[in-house]
């Protein structure tokens, strides 16, 4: 798992991917932090990052995990990890923790808006720690989805449409009540936001990433026994 | 060593066989030294540290058999490895991997026929998914080969050919092949028996005023013993075939050997090794 971690991150850096991934992000972290901080005048990170949230990782989740299976499937070089004799579990893991170690970059690195707040007055921490955890929390979850999508795929565009369309849908669709929440991650990032750890968004997100994670894993298993 | 060298583009050359080495669980005491061994042994050493896109094909070739290798594995198997590569790295490559051969198991799988018979020491050739022969590569051409034929290209002037079988006995057949651009002819000729009729050939023709310009024995080659057997079995198979289908397999037959047919792959030749097999397995 270590050794498909280490090279996928490498990997992220060594194509635009990983830059470009995390330069629009920040950037849409920016945009936010103008329109909810600056230009009202006051200092609302939750707000912050329930938008970024909704609108960032819509864009750049389907970035990250487009190419995670589909082009490893489409290059043939899926076969080097099949015969490998590592477990699936491993290098499906492996691949996931490291596009979330690329969300948790970047979180690291939102953490100047912060900073920047603290010269005027310094917002107290907790709350934004807190907004940060479920944010990759959060992010866990969605790039769970975005796995899933690109190991059913060998076409990276139809991966990222899939993941885009789920991430959307919800927005869409009417309250069904209480099963809506298991498909709408955003309602899972509602006391997040405002500095709450909520036992239950918590257990929903990691249940709705295991179930994803479990498939994929399920799925490149089957792979490799049928080859 | 899969067809078609799947690497990672991005990563160096050495980046992909010590990420390979991780793959098949070496530990990361011996990888260094084992990756730099792999790489000397299939000549890498000079472009490790360059990103793999920037290779020529060749190298790359050489790099996808260097993951192959890492690990030490007892048996090797190799799909097309030669597809793609100039002359010189096609002679490179073939020489790598008779040195392979020596110490680990090789199964190669190729359609270059010529390679194979060179490189292998025992053939399978495979039809339909179902095994047709396996057997060493000179017993294969003996068996197909047409016995006691000897080829012969004269230039014949008098039209002396056709009295031949009269002059010397032995001759069962004297085939006229073609006519060829400088006025000479090809014939094959067969005996009865197994007589080697070239030194008589040799003295009798300049007799009957026959100049003798290449006189040879007829060889098989692989892919002529791969073409009748795969016909054979796929004669027997197809139970009705089509006016049309046999008009076109009697055009297939009539063409120099092909290294792709359609239906059939030739596949794989056994290296059977006494020496050691490779260690950590």
């Amino acid at each position: 798992m270590l050794a498909v971690f280490k090279k996928e991150l490498k990997s992220y850096f060594l194509s635009p991917i990983g830059y470009v991934a995390i330069g629009l992000f920040l950037m849409v972290f920016s945009l936010f932090f103008y329109l909810t901080t600056i230009s009202q005048r006051m200092i609302d990170m939750g707000n912050l990052y329930f938008n970024t949230a909704r609108y960032g990782l819509l864009i750049i989740v389907p970035i990250i995990t487009m190419r995670m299976f589909a082009e490893e499937r489409k290059n043939g070089t899926e076969q080097l990890l099949l015969t490998s004799p590592k477990s699936i579990t491993g290098i499906v893991f492996g691949k996931f923790l490291a596009a979330v170690a690329l969300i948790a970059i970047t979180l690291v690195i939102s953490f100047m808006y912060y900073i920047i707040l603290c010269f005027f007055q310094a917002p107290n921490i907790v709350p934004v720690l807190v907004m940060m955890l479920g944010f990759l929390i959060l992010s866990i979850a969605a790039i769970s989805l975005g796995m899933f999508a690109s190991s059913i795929t060998e076409n990276q565009v139809i991966s990222a449409i899939i993941t885009i369309v789920f991430l959307v849908i919800p927005w869409f669709l009417p309250n069904f009540g209480d099963s809506y929440t298991l498909i709408d991650l955003m309602s899972s990032y509602q006391k997040f936001p405002a500095g709450v750890i909520s036992i239950q968004e918590v257990v929903r997100l990691v249940s709705f990433a295991t179930v994803f994670i479990l498939i994929t894993i399920m799925i490149m298993q089957r792979r490799k026994s049928v080859k | 060593m899969p067809e078609g060298t799947p690497l990672y583009t991005e990563l160096t050359v050495k980046e992909f066989v010590s990420y390979m080495a991780e793959l098949k669980g070496v530990k990361s005491k011996p990888r260094k030294e084992m990756v730099e061994r792999v790489l000397s042994e299939v000549g890498l050493e000079n472009v490790q540290n360059k990103i793999i896109r920037n290779l020529s094909r060749g190298y790359k070739q050489r790099v996808s058999m260097a993951g192959a290798l890492v690990g030490d594995p007892a048996v090797i198997i190799l799909d097309e490895p030669t597809v793609g590569l100039d002359p010189k790295q096609i002679t490179e490559i073939r020489d790598l991997i008779k040195e392979l051969g020596k110490k680990h198991t090789v199964i190669l799988s190729s359609h270059i026929l010529s390679e194979v018979s060179q490189i292998c020491e025992r053939v399978v050739i495979i039809n339909h998914g179902k095994i047709v022969a396996i057997d060493t590569p000179e017993n294969l051409e003996n068996k197909t080969k047409e016995k006691d034929t000897i080829l012969l290209t004269v230039e014949d002037p008098k039209e002396n050919m056709k009295q031949l079988q009269e002059v010397v006995k032995e001759i069962s057949e004297v085939r006229f092949i073609k006519d060829n651009e400088d006025g000479t002819k090809q014939y094959a000729i067969s005996s009865s028996g197994e007589l080697d009729l070239r030194k008589k050939l040799f003295e009798v023709l300049p007799k009957q005023e026959i100049v003798i310009f290449e006189l040879k024995k007829s060889e098989s080659t692989l892919e002529d013993a791969f073409i009748k057997l795969i016909d054979t079995t796929s004669s027997k198979q197809v139970e009705e075939p089509s006016k049309e289908k046999e008009a076109q397999k009697a055009q297939k037959k009539e063409q120099k050997a092909k290294e792709k047919e359609e239906k059939a792959k030739a596949k794989q030749a056994k290296k059977e090794e006494n020496k050691k097999k490779g260690g950590d397995k």
